[in-house]
């Protein structure tokens, strides 16, 4: 079990799992890209991690530059703390 | 639903002394993301941990 100590540990956490069911899906439709189901569960997983990570961009900041948008008042991206400086 | 090759309708077209991987068909995924992630694989039949002796089916 992932041990998560606040809300933005817990939205990384979750952010982290579907994205790796994401890439695993990603590999297994290289070799099976007629395989409709497994294009149903990708479509379903690639949606809800964009979701996801605008839902976290909106509350900390930005993970990457697709969602480094939508702050008019202020460049964010460059602004808020590093992942190596311990905050995420 | 997908038409993959069979080994048996293909057994002369398989030369001997050549190693062949088995086709991964219909795979079932772990309905639990924390628990595929923590096996570092989406798929149950993919899971084999390396028990430093035998080698988990």
């Amino acid at each position: 079990m992932m041990q998560c100590k606040n809300d933005r540990e817990r939205m990384l956490c979750d952010i982290s799992k579907v994205s790796f069911a994401v890439v695993d899906l990603t590999l297994y439709l290289d070799t099976h890209s007629c395989d409709s189901q497994a294009q149903d569960y990708f479509n379903h997983y690639v949606r809800l991690l964009n979701q996801m990570k605008r839902e976290y961009a909106m509350k900390y900041g930005p993970l990457n530059l697709s969602t480094a948008d939508g702050y008019s008042s202020e460049w964010k991206w460059a602004n808020m703390p590093l992942p190596w400086e311990g905050v995420c | 639903m997908n038409d993959y090759p069979k080994f048996e309708d293909y057994r002369d077209r398989f030369p001997l002394a050549m190693a062949y991987v088995p086709w991964q068909e219909r795979p079932i995924l772990y309905e639990n993301l924390e628990e595929g992630f923590c096996n570092g694989t989406l798929f149950p039949e993919l899971n084999k941990p390396f028990t430093g002796r035998r080698c988990v089916k």
